[in-house]
């Protein structure tokens, strides 16, 4: 194995600056300690205080401020409780995995210290069911803890794609279906066992850790001082699967290959937006520039596809009104006729009108995000390919690998 | 008094469509009989907003302060 990347069947993990620079010096509490040190006592305000300079923002779409989530935590009434998110519902998504198997105990160093801000002693870990790797991974990193004064109380999420969603989380946790449910406060307020739940993915707990681990200057000399730090992609083009770690406000082509900047590039998963050939040339891995550009970096996958950007899309909108959870009406209604809409739009039977009238109606219109998710991916790629549309309702395609002919 | 918000408690939602005959004002369905919400609830409109919180047979709907 080479000690610069690790690699599975499935995925290249590529070794990083911060949160992947452990590579080659394997997964155990010793190598950890020997290369982090161990966290000192944690204050909440001076916790507090760090998070906001650094700007740790969460992984979901919205980016939410890590800092605010904490802080909502550790105000709300009722003894708090830690949840780590280490499942990935969504199939392109391997980068908390990645940390799984490389720094397990980065996770738990941020969960504990999550912890003890909180004055908490329980900490739950949600792993994936199918990925025995990763469970075995965490299983491990938690049996050399032994001798911690935390109680560690571990749960297998299904391999479906709304099963990360924080309610469907705290439903696992609960002992009911792992799907998502109504939820009238956030969970930071009223979560599992309606008390206080801190619930966050892998990735940011890890950073969390760093921040305590080495300071936030240390943090701070990543990144730009606008966007400070480091994040994960996992990227998908014509060299395979891979995870890798950028400082922020890294140049686009420090990711991908000149020829990749030069076509459609899904960025944020199958819940993500589309950015047309050549646009990201001129931009960089930042949360703010990409916002301003209408686009999202959402949980970090890049994704090249090899075929149409309308047909995959197509592809995906039909994958993801297949993952509903079936609970919601617009949703297990309204996706599955989105999908045919989009569709009949590559087969270039219908306009985009239908299309775009869909995506309207089951906006905001479901327990968790996943109408919304789906219909942000499906409004992009009508946005970002015009050209694309004209052509198959031409009964054409510019892309003769998918096999509809030039 | 302030406005306030319909929130729909939709995994337990059946489309039985009786919050559209309560609240035609700010209620509509979609084509599989699921309510729209199409506007907030003024004061003027709260007494019949009460009514199609109280009329849903699956108690799916919340009248919430924005």
């Amino acid at each position: 194995m080479s000690t610069d990347t690790l690699r599975t069947a499935e995925v290249t993990v590529v070794r990083g600056p911060r949160l992947l620079s452990a590579i080659g010096g394997g997964p155990s509490l010793a190598a950890h300690r020997a290369l982090h040190g161990s966290p000192g006592r944690t204050r909440l305000a001076t916790l507090l205080a760090d998070l906001e300079r650094i700007d740790l923002r969460g992984r979901g779409g919205a980016g939410f401020p890590f800092a605010r989530k904490l802080a909502s935590t550790a105000q709300a009434r009722g003894r708090a409780t830690v949840v780590v998110n280490v499942s990935e519902g969504e199939p392109p998504s391997s980068k908390d995995a990645a940390l799984a198997t490389t720094a397990p105990h980065l996770i738990l160093d941020g969960a504990m210290i999550a912890a003890e801000a909180l004055k908490t002693r329980r900490i739950h870990l949600v792993v994936p069911d199918n990925e025995r790797a990763v469970r075995d991974a965490m299983a491990t990193a938690v049996a050399e803890r032994a001798g911690e004064r935390v109680s560690w109380a571990v749960h297998r999420a299904d391999d479906v794609f709304v099963a990360g969603q924080a309610s469907a989380v705290v439903e696992l946790m609960s002992g009911r279906p792992n799907r998502p449910v109504t939820t009238w406060q956030p969970a930071a307020v009223r979560g599992y066992q309606g008390r206080p739940t801190l619930l966050s993915n892998a990735e940011t707990y890890a950073q969390l850790a760093l921040l305590t681990l080495h300071g936030p200057d240390a943090y701070v000399a990543h990144g730009t001082a606008a966007e400070p730090g480091t994040t994960l992609l996992t990227v998908h083009d014509g060299g395979g699967r891979r995870v890798v770690e950028v400082e922020l406000a890294s140049p686009w082509y420090d990711v991908l290959a000149l020829e990749d900047l030069g076509r459609p590039v899904l960025l944020g998963g199958y819940h993500g937006t589309w950015a047309a050939a050549g646009e990201l040339r001129a931009l960089t891995v930042s949360r703010v520039g990409l916002a301003a550009a209408g686009l999202t970096l959402g949980a970090g996958v890049v994704l090249v596809p090899d075929c149409c950007p309308l047909t995959f899309a197509s592809a995906v909108a039909s994958y993801l009104a297949g993952e509903s959870a079936g609970r919601c009406g617009p949703c297990f209604n309204g996706l599955p006729a989105l999908a045919a809409a989009l569709e009949r739009v590559v087969a270039g039977r219908g306009g985009i009108a239908e299309a775009e009238r869909l995506c309207a109606l089951v906006e905001r219109r479901g327990a968790c995000a996943h109408p919304d998710g789906t219909a942000r991916m499906v409004r992009s790629a009508l946005e970002r390919f015009p050209d694309e549309v004209d052509r198959h309702a031409r009964g054409g395609c510019s892309y003769p690998r998918d096999g509809r002919g030039g | 008094m302030a406005n306030g918000r319909l929130r729909v408690d939709w995994p337990v939602c059946r489309a039985r469509g009786l919050c559209f005959e309560l609240l035609p004002e700010a209620i509509e369905l979609d084509e599989w009989g699921y309510p729209v919400v199409t506007g907030e609830i003024t004061p003027e409109l709260t007494g019949a907003a009460r009514a199609a919180v109280r009329g849903c047979p699956r108690m799916a709907l919340r009248l919430v302060q924005t």
